[in-house]
Protein backbone atom coordinates (compact mmCIF):
# COMPACT_ATOMS: atom_id res chain seq x y z
CA UNK A 1 0.00 0.00 0.00
CA UNK A 2 2.91 2.52 1.06
CA UNK A 3 4.30 1.95 -2.56
CA UNK A 4 0.64 3.17 -4.05
CA UNK A 5 0.84 6.22 -2.08
CA UNK A 6 4.09 6.95 -3.73
CA UNK A 7 2.99 6.04 -6.88
CA UNK A 8 3.53 9.14 -9.24
CA UNK A 9 2.34 8.49 -12.45
CA UNK A 10 3.83 11.57 -14.28
CA UNK A 11 7.14 10.63 -13.04
CA UNK A 12 6.71 7.04 -14.23
CA UNK A 13 6.24 7.60 -17.58
CA UNK A 14 9.24 9.84 -17.81
CA UNK A 15 10.75 7.21 -16.43
CA UNK A 16 9.13 4.51 -18.91
CA UNK A 17 10.93 6.48 -21.86
CA UNK A 18 13.93 6.62 -19.87
CA UNK A 19 15.77 2.70 -21.40
CA UNK A 20 17.81 2.72 -18.49
CA UNK A 21 15.01 3.10 -15.77
CA UNK A 22 12.32 1.82 -17.91
CA UNK A 23 12.35 -1.92 -16.21
CA UNK A 24 12.01 -0.54 -12.68
CA UNK A 25 9.57 2.18 -13.79
CA UNK A 26 7.14 -0.61 -15.27
CA UNK A 27 8.11 -2.47 -11.82
CA UNK A 28 5.86 0.48 -10.52
CA UNK A 29 2.88 0.18 -13.03
CA UNK A 30 2.36 -3.88 -12.40
CA UNK A 31 2.30 -3.32 -8.98
CA UNK A 32 0.42 -0.18 -9.16
CA UNK A 33 -2.24 -1.68 -11.43
CA UNK A 34 -1.98 -5.46 -10.98
CA UNK A 35 -4.90 -6.00 -8.90
CA UNK A 36 -7.64 -3.27 -10.55
CA UNK A 37 -6.60 -4.85 -13.71
CA UNK A 38 -6.88 -8.79 -12.56
CA UNK A 39 -10.45 -8.10 -11.25
CA UNK A 40 -11.48 -6.58 -14.78
CA UNK A 41 -10.13 -9.44 -16.19
CA UNK A 42 -11.22 -12.05 -13.62
CA UNK A 43 -15.02 -11.09 -14.42
CA UNK A 44 -14.99 -10.65 -17.91
CA UNK A 45 -13.40 -14.78 -17.85
CA UNK A 46 -14.40 -16.15 -14.56
CA UNK A 47 -11.78 -18.35 -13.86
CA UNK A 48 -8.62 -17.41 -11.61
CA UNK A 49 -6.43 -19.32 -13.94
CA UNK A 50 -7.36 -17.82 -17.15
CA UNK A 51 -7.89 -14.11 -15.28
CA UNK A 52 -3.73 -14.79 -14.16
CA UNK A 53 -3.13 -16.15 -17.71
CA UNK A 54 -4.74 -12.59 -19.55
CA UNK A 55 -3.28 -10.49 -17.26
CA UNK A 56 0.37 -11.70 -17.36
CA UNK A 57 -0.34 -11.41 -21.43
CA UNK A 58 -1.98 -7.82 -21.08
CA UNK A 59 1.30 -6.54 -18.91
CA UNK A 60 3.60 -8.04 -21.68
CA UNK A 61 1.79 -6.56 -24.31
CA UNK A 62 1.55 -3.08 -22.66
CA UNK A 63 5.98 -4.01 -21.74
CA UNK A 64 6.70 -4.95 -25.11
CA UNK A 65 4.67 -1.88 -26.57
CA UNK A 66 5.38 0.65 -24.51
CA UNK A 67 7.00 2.87 -26.86
CA UNK A 68 3.70 3.27 -28.78
CA UNK A 69 2.41 4.77 -25.55
CA UNK A 70 0.95 8.48 -26.08
CA UNK A 71 2.43 10.20 -23.19
CA UNK A 72 -1.09 12.71 -23.49
CA UNK A 73 -3.65 9.59 -22.18
CA UNK A 74 -3.75 8.44 -19.47
CA UNK A 75 -2.02 5.07 -18.04
CA UNK A 76 -4.83 3.39 -17.09
CA UNK A 77 -6.74 3.97 -19.90
CA UNK A 78 -4.04 2.27 -22.37
CA UNK A 79 -3.36 -0.44 -19.84
CA UNK A 80 -7.63 -1.27 -19.69
CA UNK A 81 -7.72 -1.07 -23.15
CA UNK A 82 -5.36 -4.08 -23.83
CA UNK A 83 -6.72 -5.81 -20.59
CA UNK A 84 -10.68 -5.39 -22.49
CA UNK A 85 -8.92 -6.70 -25.97
CA UNK A 86 -6.56 -9.71 -24.32
CA UNK A 87 -9.80 -10.49 -22.41
CA UNK A 88 -12.08 -11.07 -25.47
CA UNK A 89 -9.11 -12.67 -27.56
CA UNK A 90 -9.16 -15.40 -24.91
CA UNK A 91 -13.00 -15.78 -24.84
CA UNK A 92 -12.85 -16.28 -28.66
CA UNK A 93 -10.05 -18.88 -28.92
CA UNK A 94 -12.02 -20.43 -25.83
CA UNK A 95 -14.83 -20.43 -28.02
CA UNK A 96 -12.91 -21.81 -30.95
CA UNK A 97 -11.48 -24.93 -28.86
CA UNK A 98 -14.94 -25.33 -27.54
CA UNK A 99 -16.89 -25.29 -31.19
CA UNK A 100 -19.16 -22.52 -29.82
CA UNK A 101 -19.63 -19.87 -32.15
CA UNK A 102 -18.55 -16.56 -32.06
CA UNK A 103 -21.52 -15.07 -32.07
CA UNK A 104 -22.96 -16.92 -29.05
CA UNK A 105 -23.08 -15.82 -25.76
CA UNK A 106 -19.97 -16.33 -23.08
CA UNK A 107 -22.26 -18.97 -20.84
CA UNK A 108 -20.06 -21.81 -21.15
CA UNK A 109 -17.40 -19.64 -19.19
CA UNK A 110 -19.53 -20.06 -15.80
CA UNK A 111 -20.30 -23.26 -16.44
CA UNK A 112 -17.22 -24.02 -14.02
CA UNK A 113 -17.93 -21.75 -11.97
CA UNK A 114 -19.70 -23.59 -9.12
CA UNK A 115 -16.37 -25.69 -8.95
CA UNK A 116 -13.94 -23.31 -8.94
CA UNK A 117 -11.76 -23.20 -6.02
CA UNK A 118 -11.82 -19.57 -6.09
CA UNK A 119 -15.20 -19.11 -6.47
CA UNK A 120 -16.87 -18.99 -2.54
CA UNK A 121 -20.06 -17.00 -4.21
CA UNK A 122 -23.54 -18.03 -3.26
CA UNK A 123 -26.23 -19.06 -5.64
CA UNK A 124 -27.48 -15.36 -5.67
CA UNK A 125 -23.91 -14.35 -6.86
CA UNK A 126 -23.77 -17.40 -9.34
CA UNK A 127 -26.94 -16.77 -10.76
CA UNK A 128 -26.38 -12.65 -11.66
CA UNK A 129 -22.55 -13.74 -13.13
CA UNK A 130 -24.67 -16.26 -15.18
CA UNK A 131 -26.98 -13.32 -16.18
CA UNK A 132 -24.27 -11.44 -16.71
CA UNK A 133 -22.49 -13.72 -19.15
CA UNK A 134 -25.71 -13.49 -21.81
CA UNK A 135 -24.86 -10.19 -22.24
CA UNK A 136 -22.70 -9.58 -25.62
CA UNK A 137 -19.12 -8.98 -24.74
CA UNK A 138 -18.92 -5.35 -25.40
CA UNK A 139 -21.99 -4.53 -23.27
CA UNK A 140 -20.51 -7.12 -21.05
CA UNK A 141 -17.49 -4.88 -20.34
CA UNK A 142 -19.81 -2.00 -20.29
CA UNK A 143 -21.58 -3.38 -17.60
CA UNK A 144 -18.45 -4.61 -15.50
CA UNK A 145 -17.15 -1.15 -15.96
CA UNK A 146 -19.81 0.63 -14.48
CA UNK A 147 -20.76 -1.79 -12.28
CA UNK A 148 -18.33 -2.77 -10.38
CA UNK A 149 -15.51 -0.51 -11.24
CA UNK A 150 -18.35 2.17 -11.15
CA UNK A 151 -15.95 3.96 -14.01
CA UNK A 152 -17.51 7.45 -15.33
CA UNK A 153 -18.72 7.07 -18.69
CA UNK A 154 -15.94 9.90 -19.89
CA UNK A 155 -13.65 7.99 -18.70
CA UNK A 156 -15.22 4.76 -20.12
CA UNK A 157 -15.47 6.82 -24.05
CA UNK A 158 -12.19 6.77 -23.86
CA UNK A 159 -11.28 3.21 -23.11
CA UNK A 160 -13.56 2.05 -25.62
CA UNK A 161 -13.58 4.94 -27.99
CA UNK A 162 -17.65 5.22 -27.66
CA UNK A 163 -19.95 8.16 -27.03
CA UNK A 164 -20.83 8.58 -23.86
CA UNK A 165 -25.17 8.35 -24.77
CA UNK A 166 -24.19 4.85 -26.78
CA UNK A 167 -22.29 3.59 -23.40
CA UNK A 168 -26.04 5.02 -21.38
CA UNK A 169 -27.57 3.13 -23.83
CA UNK A 170 -25.46 0.02 -23.34
CA UNK A 171 -25.74 0.31 -19.62
CA UNK A 172 -28.93 0.73 -19.72
CA UNK A 173 -29.91 -2.40 -21.96
CA UNK A 174 -27.79 -4.10 -20.01
CA UNK A 175 -29.53 -3.74 -16.71
CA UNK A 176 -32.88 -4.67 -18.19
CA UNK A 177 -31.35 -7.81 -19.60
CA UNK A 178 -30.04 -8.84 -16.12
CA UNK A 179 -33.24 -7.98 -14.47
CA UNK A 180 -35.37 -9.86 -17.16
CA UNK A 181 -33.03 -13.21 -16.42
CA UNK A 182 -33.28 -12.99 -12.85
CA UNK A 183 -36.91 -12.75 -13.07
CA UNK A 184 -37.52 -15.47 -15.08
CA UNK A 185 -34.57 -17.86 -13.34
CA UNK A 186 -36.42 -16.94 -9.82
CA UNK B 1 -30.83 -1.73 -9.08
CA UNK B 2 -30.23 -5.22 -9.28
CA UNK B 3 -30.33 -5.48 -5.07
CA UNK B 4 -27.40 -8.16 -5.29
CA UNK B 5 -24.42 -6.22 -3.80
CA UNK B 6 -21.14 -5.79 -5.78
CA UNK B 7 -19.13 -8.87 -4.44
CA UNK B 8 -19.01 -11.45 -7.36
CA UNK B 9 -17.70 -14.16 -5.14
CA UNK B 10 -14.49 -14.26 -6.53
CA UNK B 11 -11.83 -14.91 -4.18
CA UNK B 12 -7.49 -15.13 -5.30
CA UNK B 13 -5.23 -17.34 -3.65
CA UNK B 14 -3.18 -15.95 -0.51
CA UNK B 15 -0.63 -13.19 -1.58
CA UNK B 16 -1.47 -13.81 -5.12
CA UNK B 17 -0.91 -9.52 -6.03
CA UNK B 18 2.53 -9.90 -4.45
CA UNK B 19 3.85 -12.92 -6.22
CA UNK B 20 2.77 -12.15 -9.02
CA UNK B 21 4.15 -8.45 -9.54
CA UNK B 22 7.23 -10.08 -8.65
CA UNK B 23 6.75 -13.04 -11.18
CA UNK B 24 5.86 -10.51 -13.39
CA UNK B 25 8.90 -8.38 -13.18
CA UNK B 26 11.17 -11.54 -13.59
CA UNK B 27 9.75 -12.60 -16.81
CA UNK B 28 9.54 -9.40 -18.61
CA UNK B 29 11.49 -10.36 -21.38
CA UNK B 30 14.33 -8.32 -21.80
CA UNK B 31 13.96 -4.58 -24.11
CA UNK B 32 16.65 -4.14 -26.84
CA UNK B 33 18.25 -0.91 -26.07
CA UNK B 34 18.88 0.85 -29.05
CA UNK B 35 21.42 3.25 -28.16
CA UNK B 36 21.19 6.06 -30.54
CA UNK B 37 24.51 5.72 -32.89
CA UNK B 38 26.96 8.50 -32.74
CA UNK B 39 27.23 10.51 -35.73
CA UNK B 40 30.43 9.49 -37.32
CA UNK B 41 33.06 12.32 -36.45
CA UNK B 42 33.71 14.91 -39.02
CA UNK B 43 36.48 14.15 -40.99
CA UNK B 44 39.53 17.09 -40.59
CA UNK B 45 39.73 17.57 -44.42
CA UNK B 46 37.84 20.52 -45.56
CA UNK B 47 35.88 19.34 -49.04
CA UNK B 48 37.26 22.30 -51.63
CA UNK B 49 34.64 24.16 -53.09
CA UNK B 50 33.82 23.05 -56.59
CA UNK B 51 36.06 25.47 -59.10
CA UNK B 52 34.43 27.77 -61.19
CA UNK B 53 34.62 25.68 -64.56
CA UNK B 54 32.61 22.36 -62.87
CA UNK B 55 29.55 25.22 -62.00
CA UNK B 56 29.58 26.94 -65.32
CA UNK B 57 30.40 23.43 -67.43
CA UNK B 58 26.58 22.27 -67.43
CA UNK B 59 25.55 26.24 -68.60
CA UNK B 60 27.95 25.87 -71.37
CA UNK B 61 27.16 22.43 -72.23
CA UNK B 62 23.60 23.45 -72.80
CA UNK B 63 24.56 26.75 -74.79
CA UNK B 64 26.72 24.48 -77.54
CA UNK B 65 23.48 22.38 -77.74
CA UNK B 66 21.14 25.00 -78.71
CA UNK B 67 24.42 27.05 -80.80
CA UNK B 68 24.77 23.58 -82.79
CA UNK B 69 20.66 22.72 -83.25
CA UNK B 70 20.37 26.59 -84.80
CA UNK B 71 23.77 26.00 -86.86
CA UNK B 72 22.06 22.47 -88.58
CA UNK B 73 19.20 24.62 -88.72
CA UNK B 74 20.64 27.03 -90.83
CA UNK B 75 22.90 24.91 -93.00
CA UNK B 76 19.52 22.81 -93.66
CA UNK B 77 17.99 25.73 -94.98
CA UNK B 78 20.81 26.77 -97.45
CA UNK B 79 20.76 23.65 -99.00
CA UNK B 80 16.87 23.43 -99.83
CA UNK B 81 16.99 27.44 -100.73
CA UNK B 82 14.41 28.36 -98.77
CA UNK B 83 13.33 28.53 -95.37
CA UNK B 84 10.97 26.90 -93.51
CA UNK B 85 8.51 29.87 -93.13
CA UNK B 86 8.76 30.37 -96.63
CA UNK B 87 7.68 26.38 -97.28
CA UNK B 88 5.20 27.23 -95.06
CA UNK B 89 3.48 30.27 -96.57
CA UNK B 90 3.87 28.81 -100.10
CA UNK B 91 2.10 25.76 -99.17
CA UNK B 92 -0.64 28.16 -97.62
CA UNK B 93 -1.01 29.68 -100.61
CA UNK B 94 -0.98 26.91 -103.23
CA UNK B 95 -4.15 25.60 -100.92
CA UNK B 96 -5.71 28.74 -101.52
CA UNK B 97 -4.70 28.93 -105.06
CA UNK B 98 -6.25 25.58 -105.16
CA UNK B 99 -9.77 26.53 -103.65
CA UNK B 100 -9.61 30.43 -105.66
CA UNK B 101 -9.46 28.24 -109.35
CA UNK B 102 -11.33 25.15 -108.43
CA UNK B 103 -13.97 27.75 -106.91
CA UNK B 104 -15.12 28.99 -110.51
CA UNK B 105 -14.44 25.78 -112.56
CA UNK B 106 -17.17 23.56 -113.70
CA UNK B 107 -16.69 19.49 -114.37
CA UNK B 108 -16.89 20.78 -118.32
CA UNK B 109 -14.69 22.96 -117.97
CA UNK B 110 -12.04 20.44 -116.63
CA UNK B 111 -12.91 17.73 -119.50
CA UNK B 112 -12.35 20.71 -121.56
CA UNK B 113 -8.81 21.51 -120.10
CA UNK B 114 -7.93 17.73 -120.07
CA UNK B 115 -8.89 17.21 -123.77
CA UNK B 116 -6.86 20.35 -125.21
CA UNK B 117 -4.02 19.01 -123.35
CA UNK B 118 -4.57 16.14 -125.12
CA UNK B 119 -5.00 17.71 -128.93
CA UNK B 120 -1.62 19.55 -127.75
CA UNK B 121 0.33 16.89 -127.22
CA UNK B 122 -0.61 14.85 -130.15
CA UNK B 123 0.02 17.97 -132.05
CA UNK B 124 3.42 17.89 -130.70
CA UNK B 125 4.14 14.12 -131.37
CA UNK B 126 2.52 14.46 -134.95
CA UNK B 127 5.27 17.37 -135.31
CA UNK B 128 8.23 14.86 -134.68
CA UNK B 129 7.28 12.36 -136.65
CA UNK B 130 6.79 14.31 -139.49
CA UNK B 131 10.13 16.55 -138.92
Amino acid sequence: MASRNTYDEAQVIEQLRDPAAARTAFGKVIEHYSSTLYWHIRRMVFNHDDANDVLQNTFIKAWTSIDHFRGDARLSTWLYKIAINESITFINKQKAQNNISIDDDDSFLVNQLESDEFFDGDAAQLKLQRAIATLPEKQRVVFNLRYYDEMKYEDMSEVLGTSVGALKASYHHALKKIEAFLQEND
Amino acid sequence: MIGLGKDPGFKVPENYFEEFNKRMLDSLPEKEITEVEKPQEQKATVVDKPSMWVRVRPYLYMAAAFAGIFGMVKVFNMYNGTDISELARGMDDEKNAEELIMSGTSEYDILNYEDSVMMDAAGEELKSVTK
